[in-house]
């Protein structure tokens, strides 16, 4: 499972780990600076970089799996924020205020430029090359194994999922009905993946040990993680752009 | 093999090896002793519980060093102590495959190729020996052609290969297998036995548990029985298989012998029935004067 | 013997093999719940399991790297509740081994326990990142109404936390403690690392 996007571009060039900086600084960057310019131009740069890395279309789903949230910040805040005083608009009796409602455009910019930062992560970069290069930079190898596994095997459980909604189907057991009904249909039907999968851990476990994964010796790489000839200079900028934010916020 | 004659090399020796689960008082293998020589094939039979699987474990340090419990009796494996040795060291001397392909599968590699590699990775291969082992184990099990995939999207047979593959690209000279194709068609268990029979033949030392007779018998050299944990016979298939007390171990012989031995055909020189087609044949067409109706 | 601290962080590889399982178990539950249409989320169930199996540490590292993998996968907003998995991980984990899963009633206060810590985890973090929503429909609902009777945003953010968290937590400790009674004990035992074979 994963959102890569197999490209060839710019930002595909660039290694894992100055994209996993990127993301962290530009998501952070308008939480620092509470201004609807710092966000509105940390994320017109996020999609500038999203377009070079031919995945801009790509973001536009994952903004849609967070829209009732954003949605919901800007009318909630624009009807309710404690420090509403200048009425602008009204449907029927509800009224939306100035101050709430320009509070909730910056929480909507900072939630999709959120989504944005890190959309240039992911949809650039293939999460092994990601792991690795985590590993490399001294991250267990045996956490390493655990988050690969993870993107190996949520796809897997989707098959099983769908195995269990064949079974629902055919055992009658619908998704109508009383709620007490469908909490009572949950057990049954997933108690047994459950159960198989908990049981499933010592094969895998054995499978794991004959193939050496307690070795104590130092662990080699079938693949070279490509570097990027700029790595060093752009994170340096990124980190001290994010240090003098902070400085701003403290002391202006 | 047993009929090369001259210096033979014991690859694997038990000694009274006994072994009791955690929670349970019963001994999963109660004084097994038994010697294995460079390049046999060797099969475990016995019915369900006899303790084949247990064996196996104990042959790759998985028992005692997995599982724990209580252990007792001694194994060497290539000379290597097991009680004292290390599941990773044992890895690269005896490989373990068993029945379930999916959870051999490490679940963390998204290439047949970066599978196999996963074993040399953890115990440090150099890049370049790396690739020439995966290319070697991929060459052994026929799998060349789905190197690219997914290991999650192939059949059960290509994945048990793939399995196979991974486990000797750890180059071990001793290769433990349990019961590696019972939960595949036929078509795929003749895939995977004809892979297991080409790594005997570069030499590799094998030990097989499988409730296959008819397989058993065509190409192992030396057959083990166990009831209940407990060591009854170790012996050729012909001698193992004639024996008139299989019945009470729950283990069903080969259909030919179950034939031979109802027809009464015996091969007179060594008291046996057949084990195999090939035996049946050869008596039946009476080229072979070795094997006469008695 | 001497057993080992919960605390160890040296984990015994079924240990490790655990934690993509519960983030498995994770997923599934949340799928199928949503399938069902039920009103709790029961993304956690793994979670939960794993710290009941394998203590606090296993559990506190499938809920981070739970929330870590679905915000870099599926849904980059659930990173920002790492934290709260993670925390209910290790709560879940040191109770457990405390013995607040021997029985029914005891499941029933850790569920209760669980439920409270999560949403005082989450409130701090929805006030930072959303202003103390949650996007919850029915939570952000009474946020809405405790902030039009001029109650205070912590409190509206709390209370929107809450009523999600709380029957979730508790319905998803007490599916747990049925499941991990039901386990068979050599499964159970497979992630302690503080075991030796004896000699026989
Ligand atoms: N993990 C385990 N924990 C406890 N007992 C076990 C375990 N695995 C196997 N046993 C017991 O050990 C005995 C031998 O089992 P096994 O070696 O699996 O036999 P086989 O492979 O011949 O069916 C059986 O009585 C079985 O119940
Ligand atoms: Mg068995």
């Amino acid at each position: 499972m994963t959102l890569y996007v197999k490209q060839d571009s710019l930002i595909h060039e660039i290694d894992p780990i100055t994209k996993v900086i990127y993301a962290f600084v530009a998501a952070l960057l308008p939480y620092i600076l509470p201004s609807h310019t710092v966000a509105l131009i940390v994320l017109v740069i996020s999609i500038m970089l999203l377009v070079v890395g031919k995945v801009f279309r790509k973001i536009i789903p994952l903004i849609g799996l967070s829209l009732f949230l954003i949605v919901s910040l800007v009318i909630i805040q624009g009807i309710f924020r404690p420090d509403n005083v200048t009425p602008l608009f009204h449907f029927g009796p509800i009224i939306f205020y100035k101050e709430g409602l320009s509070y909730g455009l910056l929480l909507m910019l900072r939630v999709i430029n959120l989504l944005c930062a890190f959309g240039v992560l992911i949809l650039t970069t293939k999460p092994d090359d990601l792991i690795q290069s985590f590993i490399q930079k001294g991250m267990s190898p045996r956490i390493g194994y655990v988050i690969g596994s993870v993107l190996q095997l949520i796809p897997q459980m989707s098959a099983t999922i769908a195995t269990i909604k064949d079974a629902q189907r055919s055992r009658g057991l619908e998704t109508e009905g009383s709620l007490l009904v469908r909490i009572k249909a949950f057990l049954p039907l997933i108690g047994p993946v459950i159960m198989n999968s908990l049981i499933s851990t010592r094969e895998r476990s054995i499978a794991l040990e004959v193939r050496g994964f307690n070795a104590k010796q130092k662990k080699t790489f079938l693949h070279e993680v490509h570097t990027y000839k700029y790595a060093k200079v752009i994170q340096a900028v990124l980190i001290l752009i994010f240090i003098f934010a902070i400085l701003w916020r403290i002391f202006l | 093999m047993l009929s090369c004659g001259g210096f033979s090399y014991e690859k694997i020796i038990v000694e009274n090896l006994k072994y009791k689960y955690p929670d349970t008082d019963q001994l999963a293998l109660n004084d097994v002793s038994f010697e294995v020589e460079e390049g046999e094939v060797i099969g475990i039979v016995g019915q369900n519980s006899a303790g084949k699987s247990s064996l196996c474990l104990a042959l790759t340090g998985l028992i005692p060093h997995f599982f724990n419990g209580a252990y007792g009796g001694k194994v060497l494996i290539d000379g290597i102590e097991v009680k004292t040795s290390t599941i990773t060291d044992l890895s690269q001397k005896a490989g373990l495959v068993f029945d379930n392909p999916f959870t051999q599968m490490t679940a963390s590699k998204y290439t047949v190729y970066d599978e196999i590699a996963f074993g040399l990775e953890n115990i440090g291969v150099s890049r370049e020996e790396m690739i020439e082992r995966v290319d070697w184990s991929l060459k052994m099990m026929g799998i060349e052609n789905i190197k690219d995939k997914n290991p999650f999207d192939l059949s059960g047979g290509q994945m048990q290969r793939v399995a196979i593959a991974s486990v000797i690209a750890m180059r071990p000279e001793i290769l433990v297998l349990d019961e590696p194709t019972s939960q595949l068609d036929p078509q795929a268990s003749e895939e995977v036995f004809r892979v297991i029979q080409q790594l005997s033949q570069e030499g590799i030392t094998i030990v097989i548990a499988e409730h296959k007779m008819e397989k058993l018998a065509s190409f192992t050299d030396r057959i083990l029985l166990l009831y209940e944990g407990k060591q009854i016979d170790f012996d050729t298939p012909q001698k193992v298989f004639s024996r008139d007390d299989l019945h009470d171990y729950g283990v069903v012989p080969p259909i030919f012998t179950t034939y031979c031995k109802a027809m009464g055909m015996k091969n007179k020189k060594t008291n046996t029935y057949p084990v195999t087609l090939a035996e049946v044949s050869s008596l039946l067409g009476g080229e072979n004067n070795e094997w006469n109706k008695s | 013997m001497k057993t080992k601290s919960m605390w160890s962080f040296r984990l015994s590889t079924a240990a490790l093999v655990l934690i993509p399982i519960a983030i498995g178990i994770n997923y599934i539950g949340k799928t199928i719940a949503a399938g069902l249409k039920l009103p709790l989320w029961l993304d956690s169930l793994g979670t939960i399991l794993s710290s009941m199996l394998a203590g606090p540490i296993v559990g506190g590292l499938s809920g981070i790297i739970n929330n870590i993998i679905y915000g870099i996968t599926l849904d980059p907003v659930s990173t920002v509740y790492a934290i709260t998995s993670g925390v209910i991980g290790i709560v879940v984990g040191a109770l457990a081994y405390k013995g607040w899963v021997n029985n029914f009633a005891k499941a029933l206060l850790l569920g209760l326990v669980v439920g409270a810590i999560a949403a005082t985890v989450s409130t701090p973090l929805n006030m930072i990142f959303w202003e103390g929503q949650t996007g919850n429909v029915w939570g952000d609902a009474l946020y809405a109404y405790i902030l039009s009777q001029n109650g205070p945003i912590w409190l509206a953010s709390f209370l929107d936390s809450i009523v999600v968290d709380l029957p979730d937590k508790l319905i998803s400790v007490l599916l747990c403690f049925f499941i991990f009674k039901g386990l068979p004990k050599n499964v159970k035992r497979l992630y302690q690392n503080n075991q030796r074979f004896e000699e026989l």
